[in-house]
């Protein structure tokens, strides 16, 4: 049998991060693929590629057989490739309707009543494929449920041979997702092959035929689901293998093959004596803290203890109330309820260093001075003591090793590494009792990746009074390496992670599993009340 | 052409900005070239008189040229203030109409103030004035979220119809001919700048203010925080740790302020009344002329030069050359385009190189 489309050997990068590195994929007609993997793992570049949005560097496209060469999603289109966005793209004043015929070029009127030939087919395709779609209300009355089953039916009124879908569970209730489902398995009844883009194990598990999983760019397995668990799943995205992560056990310090020499050097001659005795020195302690109201606060009572010369290793999926617990830590953001006892000002590592941890426009000194700018030792009268912070950022520049013309350049000339390397120098200047570091090496190259970690390292483990170090990051990797301690962050809850325990498929399953975790709501099986043919969106609509 | 290229790259962004200007003055007057040949006039002949109405004698320089550039360089200067700050502040025209309100009305009605201090008290006034009308677009922005661009531009027209209001009402001179105030008594005048001139001391003024906002901007905190909110506002409270909040208040406020000294500074040196069609439209000319600055209040000082010899040398150009003076207002407006355009050319040869 013809395969619907093919990625032969597909490479694509941005800038210096390779984003897909020699990936083959193999659609067949009918099945729901599961696309799984981590945060920065591909899994969206891959869609696009096939969706027409990107152009892969290297590597060949097939649709149905025939080598293609995709310049835009309209070029997809043409040869039976849709596309539903995580982000919808329907216009909201229009009726479900009219957005249904915008996108597929018919005329309508402001009732369809010009075009009752297209409407009856809009009708009686929604009917095929068992969609319950509401076709007379503007599409801002609706809920999420019901615009997603509209961009449905809006990408498969013409002939199509893939739907690719984007993270569709990641906007709907539990029961929408039941009713997802079963439209999908509709549509492949039909013969549309559909990929699936997700990173929740066990919905893709319920609904795919087969999964391919990538991680960091790379083709880890593709098989039948029948034949996978969630575990085995788990263990491929963060690509560790169970003998491997059992092997560090508790221990930060058993080192092995893959940690930097300096973080380890680093470690050895500063760290563990030094820290029994900071034990009982705490910098930040948060007593149930939440943040944010209602069925999803962005934190759910957490609890923690930062000691001094300490690194307290976050791991979990983004966006589950890790950039909460960072602006908390860094006193930017103070508890709705529950306490937070900081200790003055805290160094804070960004996550998006390029729009948060930097002034593109401004100098690596000017950058520099967003730390030093309020500091009384930085002013002369009303003046801004700038030879003193060129000064200081010149010992920067040293220290850190940043590669740049001079602290004159401008930040958005040096590369994200050079540019990770300012951010840290100046957070750490900053940093008297506290480092909160969000994902502090994505997107950076293996050196920029080592020179950060030793330095944030370093600073943990050697002085008289270091600070202590919140590592916030999804690389389970970096967690596993570098955090004395582990929790992880699930859906704004903070659970710690016993020692024993602290290996990367028990931490990997935590972290991927779909509210299993105590709030005792969702996620279970034989949740299918409200809808089959129903509009069980409806209930969902705020 | 990647020579080129690294060659903007080495030069001080400071020179890049001004060589971006000039060519964009110089493609300007060469496109207006080409458009006056087209309509049947003599580009030779317009540029000439233009000239010569602009720069041709030192009195045509100084006054008329230059005092047609105060205004210009006042609101200019309030208006690259707010920019910097990414507070699209498109109300310096009314700020200038309630700050020259203000003024004629404090010099008309409290005629009891010491000649002494009847400059001071309207300057003041005027002040305040300006300040008070952009602190409403300010509270919409900064409690509401309403964007400034719609509110600043209404209230302009709010402005507006306030001055006639009181031009043919309230404040109406006492003959009642024209739709006028009184004249203001002549403590409250501005002294001339120099001697035998129109020039008055409002374009010093404005050169002081100038200098203080550069060296505002570049060397306190308070000026960096402004630059640093105007860059990112997210890398200002995440890096920075400061809230912009204050920030914003302070530009609009100090931008209003300054807007608003322009309208009253324009009465108290050269029309010495308030009426209706005061502003030619000063406050949204400046935002051309803050633009082809490229925000920077220093060159705000020459580009507000520029605008002004433009105005200064339209009247010349109709008389002696026959061309209408709306062609001025054509060319006013190919220097925006000609500005962002080379702008948007010379960030293009800077991100390819990346």
């Amino acid at each position: 049998m013809t395969a619907a489309a093919r990625l032969d050997s597909i490479t694509r990068r941005f800038g210096h991060v390779t984003a897909l590195d020699t990936v083959d994929f193999e659609l067949a007609p009918g099945e729901i693929h599961g696309l799984l993997g981590e945060n920065g793992a591909g899994k969206t570049t891959l869609a696009n590629i096939l969706g027409g949005l990107l152009v892969a560097d290297a590597g060949g496209v097939e649709i149905g057989g025939r080598a293609v060469d995709l310049r835009s999603a309209r070029d997809a289109r043409a040869l039976g490739v849709a596309m539903v966005h995580q982000h919808f793209s329907l216009v909201p004043r229009f009726t479900g309707f009219e957005n249904v015929a915008l996108f597929n070029g018919e005329a309508w009127t402001r009732r369809g009543t010009a075009t009752r030939g297209y409407r009856s087919q809009v009708e009686a395709r929604a009917r095929e494929l068992k969609l319950a779609v509401e076709l007379d209300a503007p599409v801002a009355e609706l809920g999420v449920g019901e615009r997603q089953r509209i961009e449905i039916l809006k990408a498969l009124m013409s002939d199509t041979r893939v739907l690719l879908l984007d993270e569709p569970t990641a906007v709907l209730a539990p029961q929408e997702v039941d009713g997802l489902f079963a439209v999908l398995r509709e549509v492949a009844g039909a013969g549309t092959a559909i990929v699936l883009v997700a990173h929740k194990l066990d919905e893709v598990l319920a609904v795919a035929d087969r999964v391919t999983v990538l991680r960091r760019g790379r083709h880890v397995l593709t098989e039948a689901a029948a034949g996978l668990t969630a575990r085995e799943l788990a263990k491929a995205m963060v690509g560790r293998g169970l003998a491997a992560a059992g092997a560090r056990g508790a221990g930060w310090a058993a080192g092995s093959e893959g940690e930097p020499p300096s973080a380890r050097a680093a470690a050895d001659a500063g760290g563990r004596a030094g820290q029994s005795e900071a034990d009982a020195d705490p910098v930040a302690v948060l007593d149930d803290v939440t943040v944010g109201s209602g069925e999803a606060p962005a934190l759910r009572d957490v609890s923690l203890t930062v000691h001094r010369g300490e690194i307290l290793g976050i791991a979990g999926v983004d966006g589950n109330g890790q950039r909460a617990l960072a602006a908390v830590l860094a006193g930017m953001v103070r508890p709705d309820t529950g306490t937070a006892n900081l200790s003055e000002e805290a160094g804070w590592i960004p996550q998006d260093r390029s729009d948060e941890g930097l002034v593109k426009d401004f100098t690596i000194v000017e950058n520099v001075a967003l730390a030093l700018h309020g500091n009384a030792s930085h002013r002369r009268g009303p003046w801004l003591d700038w030879a003193g912070i060129a000064d200081r950022s010149a010992a920067l520049v040293d220290e850190m090793d940043v590669l740049a013309g001079s602290p004159d350049a401008r930040a958005g000339t040096l590369s994200g590494g050079n540019q990770q390397k300012v951010v840290t120098g100046r957070e750490l200047l900053r940093a008297g009792e506290l480092l909160v570091a969000e994902s502090p090496t994505r997107g950076l190259d293996v050196q920029a990746t080592r020179a950060v970690r030793a330095r944030i390292v370093e600073l943990a483990r050697t002085g008289d009074r270091p600070p202590g170090v919140v590592l916030i990051s999804t690389d389970l990797d970096e967690v596993l390496e570098l955090a004395d301690r582990i929790a992880v962050m699930v859906r704004g809850r903070l659970i710690p992670v016993p020692p024993e325990d602290c290996d990367a498929t028990a931490i990997g399953a935590l972290m991927l599993s779909a509210g299993s975790t105590g709030d005792g709501g969702h996620g279970g099986g034989g949740n299918d009340a409200g809808h089959g043919g129903g509009r069980a969106g409806r209930e969902h609509t705020t | 052409m990647s020579r080129g290229f690294s060659i903007t790259a080495r030069l001080r962004p400071e020179l890049v900005a001004t060589i971006t200007a000039t060519v964009a003055v110089i493609a300007t007057l060469a496109v207006a070239a080409t458009l006056l040949a087209l309509g049947g006039h003599s580009p030779g002949d317009a540029f000439a008189a233009l000239a010569r109405g602009a720069f041709g004698t030192w009195d045509r320089f100084v006054s008329f040229t230059l005092v047609r550039a105060t205004p210009l360089l006042l609101t200019g200067l309030a208006v690259a203030l707010a920019f910097r700050a990414r507070v699209w502040n498109i109300g310096a025209e009314g700020q200038l109409h309630a700050g020259a309100l203000a003024g004629v009305a404090v010099a008309l009605l409290l005629p009891g103030a010491g000649a002494v201090l009847a400059l001071p008290i309207t300057l003041l006034a005027a002040a305040a004035a300006g300040a008070l009308w952009a602190s409403v677009p300010a509270a919409m922005k900064t409690e509401m979220g309403v964007g400034e661009v719609i509110t600043t531009l209404l209230m302009n027209f709010v402005a507006l119809f306030l001055a006639q209001f009181l031009v043919q009402g309230p404040l109406r001179e006492s003959r009642g001919v024209f739709n006028q105030t009184d004249e203001i008594p002549a403590a409250a005048h501005l002294p001339a700048l120099l001697p035998d001139t129109r020039l008055h001391l409002g374009f010093l003024f404005g050169v002081v203010i100038a200098v203080t906002l550069w060296l505002f901007l570049t060397r306190t905190p308070g000026g960096f925080r402004i630059r640093a909110a105007g860059a990112s506002v997210r890398a200002a409270e995440v890096s920075g740790r400061f809230s912009v909040t204050p920030v914003i208040w302070l530009s609009f406020l100090a931008s209003g302020a300054i807007a608003g000294l322009a309208g009253w500074i324009q009465i108290a040196g050269v029309t010495h009344r308030m009426y209706e069609g005061l502003s030619p439209g000063w406050g949204y000319t400046a935002i051309a002329v803050a633009l082809l600055a490229r925000l920077h209040p220093l060159a705000v000082v020459v580009t507000a030069i520029v605008f002004g010899a433009l105005s200064a040398g339209g009247g010349a150009m109709q008389r002696e050359a026959g061309v209408p003076e709306v062609w001025v207002r054509g060319i006013e407006a190919l220097v925006i385009l000609a500005v962002l355009t080379a702008d948007r050319i010379v960030q293009g040869m800077a991100a390819s190189r990346d």
